[in-house]
């Protein structure tokens, strides 16, 4: 068991509709824990191309093992559903797998695994991700070539063929019984999420409502797939030990004639991208309450109004959140969890910044007894105290060294890197945007992060979710 | 700093490896005074990762169960110098991570962080092994927050049903017992009897440093000689003698109720002798053939085919002296029935040879091919190593897998299924409504057993 774990900040907003907790990504520091240390840049030699119809292709060469990793970003994600299809990105990403035109059904997992690779993919609110790693050379077939062929075939003929279609309805609804319908932590997450985002395209869920995946029919995902499928709104990343000229042309060949979207779709896609739709319309001040019948200890999620990616106050509320709730030393592991009157069983705080606006959460567990009520109300006053208690020059250094290790051990491996370039190049359109990160965390202060804090907890914009069977039913 | 190169062989052989792309040529055995470190160098980043081995485990304890465990996991609640508050502020400055994990067999803990502050990093983690008092009002509160953790298991059922499969799967072994404990077991913890744990740990029990990083991390020979104070002394290793349980001729069947679910967890499995697990790349080959990734067997029938699950996975595998296979899934209350009929089809399907020539192929190229990835983050190779060491395995059997794999045929395969996956051999364990017990006692004998007997 390991204990001492940090989940790092959020920055660049993965909560995926596969995981609980936060992305790892972290920066290079100037002045770390023992006194000297050489200023250091993140270098990473990457190539970028970008081919005629708007496909963008990053490749880093990496020739430690005869392995690579090919990663395919798409600019979609559950922001951009609307009523009565929540669950369509998510459902399409799963049929991606289910044949094309070239590679029919159980072709495309069966030539990557049969050749010792893997393959899958995730969805969140603003991307779909596909992922695969491979030896380079497998039974005299060149992978990387193979696997250019068959994502390019997959983005332009993609089969949806109806019987494959209902059994893939019956898995996704058997993945949200599993990862919602019975986790008390995932209704939590998904009650918090549709409250906060409330009228906002942020406020559905990315595994989608049970009667909209009932509901929702070929024609709906197909629809989706022509809108989003499309080199313009995609980025593939290639890292292992490839030859970048190489895996240029080979995309160039296979990719290369494949028409960008329509003028019609682009202005639709841009329609999605106002900051407008996104401002927060939340009700706030209030207490959600879930039944949950496996949740015999209470469980809660505090959450304000977050920041957009890239946002100065982002990077400085993804600290704020490192200080505040993550690690046993963190202010609040401290105060609730291992202090001299423990509240809770555990404890975290989380800084989740998606594309166009973010959320800001602290969520734990209560220890057996203690009142639910009492506890939220004695959380919120130590919220209210937070900002001056918890945050200094050691706890802000402390969070930076951490995020350090984090970043280092991210591009350890050629998946790490691949999604690493992918996930900024997606964000920022910009690969390289590490550097910027590593100036905009090295120059935030003391001051500015409590300032930050008090303009987070000061307004009492909260909503407090809790999940616990002695709630009551109906909300 | 004396470091006695060892093993010269490892090199040669290394060499060759390396010429075909794996990174082994980097790897040292060392001895420091008398303790055995194996050295990965790695000069690409500015970290490092330690595992610190342990050849006994949660197999050492005696009448109160879990103290390995809790000595290894609560190292940091205080010392007579630090309270734990100076403790973990001072280890998660230096952004490090650490650790203990217990098994029955062994025990480990790992430390990882940047090389600059390796040294500051690992004489606070000797001062803990050291000087651990585990305070009691810090214990009492730890013991309270992991008893109210698990009164509140229900929360995860897949987690709970994996606790009961194990305890059920390995009933009337010397492993069966959870190496974490149960409620009555924490109850009994104190610090007097973590520190005896402890003790014993530091001064009797063989122990090896896996270690990667740059050079530099090398300086903490004296750290761990002096500080630590292992030099090599401790040489007790873990070896039991016990009686295999009899084989069961009806499949057992166990339903754990859990109030409010409408989804069933499932895990089927059994325990394996020494005489089964020695063939280790067989028996991977065989539960990866079943259960191995998204074209397996039972995906392709459970999942793409049906429709029941959103997944599924086998395994079968070995500690040093005893192993256990199993298949993990869930589905919906209403489709149990049916999920639990084709997973025996599927099961006796390949037990009886039929086994297609194209299926078998992929899962030998799967999990031949896969191979290197096993190398490709230090940790995990150096993972690889401390189990074969625990294991007693030469290293060189590390790069015999991928052959090894590609080797066997179906017959064999089949031969392995059968005396693994056997339906009427298996210990079923669902958790779900209680309602699913007329259905599941159709199926085999059926016991309902709460879930408090699990905690």
């Amino acid at each position: 068991m390991t204990r001492k774990s940090y989940c790092r900040a959020a920055l660049v907003g993965a909560l995926l509709l596969s995981s609980w907790g936060c992305s790892q990504m972290g920066l290079q520091t100037s002045n770390t824990s023992s006194g000297a240390h050489s200023e250091g840049e993140i270098q990473l030699d990457v190539k970028k191309y970008t081919l005629k119809n708007g496909l963008r292709l990053l490749v880093y060469e990496n020739q430690k093992l005869p392995i690579f990793s090919y990663y395919t970003f798409f600019d979609v994600g559950g922001r951009h559903e609307g009523e009565g299809t929540t669950g369509a990105t998510h459902f399409l990403e799963h049929m991606m797998f289910k044949g094309a035109k070239k590679y029919g059904p159980r072709m495309f997992d069966s030539m990557i695994e049969g050749n010792g690779g893997m393959t899958n993919a995730y969805t969140n609110f603003d991307n779909t991700v596909y992922y695969e790693s491979l030896p380079i050379e497998s039974k005299d077939i060149n992978m990387v070539e193979k696997i250019i062929d068959m994502e390019a075939d997959r983005m332009q003929h993609l089969a949806l063929e109806p019987t494959a279609f209902e059994k893939e309805r019956q898995v996704v609804l058997e993945e949200r019984k599993m990862r919602y319908e019975n986790s008390p932590q995932g209704q939590l997450y998904l009650t918090l999420m549709q409250e906060v985002f409330k009228g906002t395209p942020y406020g559905g869920s990315v595994i989608g409502s049970k009667q909209d995946l009932l509901n929702l029919n070929r024609d709906q995902v197909m629809s989706y797939f022509k809108k989003f499928y499309t080199p313009d709104n995609a980025i593939i990343v290639v890292a292992g030990a490839v030859n970048a000229e190489d895996v240029y042309e080979l995309v160039k060949d296979k990719f290369g004639d494949i028409s960008p979207s329509s003028q019609e779709i682009q202005t639709y896609r841009k329609s999605r991208d106002d900051n407008e739709l996104y401002k927060h319309r939340a009700k706030y001040g209030r207490h959600i309450k879930i039944h949950s019948p496996q949740s015999k200890n209470p469980m809660f999620m505090l959450a304000y109004p977050g920041n957009a990616i890239g946002t100065r106050e982002g990077f400085v509320r993804d600290i704020l959140g490192s200080i505040i709730g993550q690690g046993e030393s963190s202010y609040l592991n401290q105060k609730f969890v291992v202090g001299k009157r423990p509240l809770f069983t555990s404890v975290g705080a989380h800084n989740y910044t998606l594309k166009y606006n973010g959320v800001f959460w602290v969520s734990g567990e209560l220890l057996r007894g203690k009142s639910l009520e009492r506890s939220k109300r004695t959380l919120l006053n130590e919220m209210a105290r937070v900002c001056e208690r918890a945050i200094n020059e050691r706890t802000l250094q402390k969070t930076k060294n951490q995020y350090l290790v984090g970043y280092v051990k991210e591009i350890e491996t050629n998946r790490g890197v691949a999604h690493f370039l992918g996930m900024r190049e997606n964000f920022f359109g910009d690969y390289s945007y590490y550097n910027k990160e590593l100036e905009i965390y090295n120059s935030i202060t003391v001051d500015e992060v409590k300032k930050s804090c008090r303009d987070l907890v000061g307004d009492k914009n909260y909503i407090f979710v809790s999940s616990w069977n002695k709630n009551p039913k109906k909300k | 700093m004396k470091r006695t190169l060892l093993f010269v062989g490892l090199f040669l052989f290394a060499g060759q490896i390396q010429a075909k792309g794996f990174p082994a040529g980097k790897v040292q055995k060392l001895k420091w005074q008398n303790l055995d470190v194996i050295y990965l160098e790695d000069d690409r980043f500015p970290t490092y990762d330690i595992n610190i081995y342990f050849a006994d485990g949660a197999l050492s304890e005696g009448r109160v169960k879990g103290l390995t465990d809790a000595a290894f996991s609560y190292l940091d609640l205080g010392t007579r110098r630090f309270s734990r508050q100076d403790i973990s502020s001072n280890l998660e400055f230096f952004g490090a991570e650490y650790g203990g994990r217990v098994t029955h067999e062994y025990a480990s803990y790992h430390i990882s962080g940047l090389a600059k502050d390796i040294v500051p990093t690992m004489k606070k983690i000797c001062h803990l092994f050291q000087d651990a008092t585990f305070p009691d009002r810090e214990l009492k509160k730890e013991k309270k927050r992991i008893l109210d953790s698990l009164d509140n298991i229900e929360s995860n059922p897949g987690a709970l049903a994996s606790r009961a499969f194990r305890e059920i799967s390995l009933q009337n072994t010397p492993y069966s017992y959870p190496a974490e404990g149960k409620k009555s077991d924490i109850k009994k913890w104190n610090s007097k009897l973590l520190k005896g744990k402890l003790s014993y740990f530091n001064n009797e029990v063989k122990k090896r440093i896996y270690l990667t990083g740059p050079k530099s991390v090398l300086n903490i020979e004296k750290v761990i000689t002096n500080e630590c104070g292992w030099k090599g002394q401790g040489q007790f290793q873990r070896a039991v003698s016990y009686k295999a349980p009899s084989e069961i001729k009806r499949p057992r069947i166990t339903l754990i109720p859990l109030k409010g679910a409408n989804q069933a967890q499932v895990r089927i499995g059994r325990f394996l002798n020494e005489e089964v697990i020695k063939e280790e790349e067989l028996m991977s080959l065989s539960a990866h053939y079943l259960g191995g990734g998204f074209t397996s067997r039972l995906m392709r029938v459970l999942r793409v085919e049906n429709g029941l699950t959103y997944g599924v996975g086998a395994f079968a595998g070995g500690q040093k002296q005893y192993g256990r296979s199993g298949v993990s899934t869930s589905t919906k209350v209403e489709s149990l029935e049916t999920l639990l009929l084709k997973t025996k089809e599927t099961l006796e399907k390949a037990a009886s040879g039929k086994i297609e020539d194209a299926n078998l192929l992929r899962a030998q190229g799967s999990l031949a091919g896969s191979y290197p990835f096993g190398f490709e983050s230090n940790s995990a190779y150096l993972a690889q190593l401390s189990y074969l060491d625990h294991k007693g395995v030469d290293y060189s059997e590390l790069f015999k897998f991928p052959e090894r794999v590609r080797s066997f045929s179906k017959e064999e395969v089949s031969q392995k299924i059968k005396d693994i996956f056997t339906w009427n051999e298996q210990d079923i364990i669902i958790v779900g409504p209680k309602k699913l017990s007329s259905m599941l006692k159709k199926m085999g004998d059926l016991r309902i057993l709460p879930l408090k007997k699990f905690l």
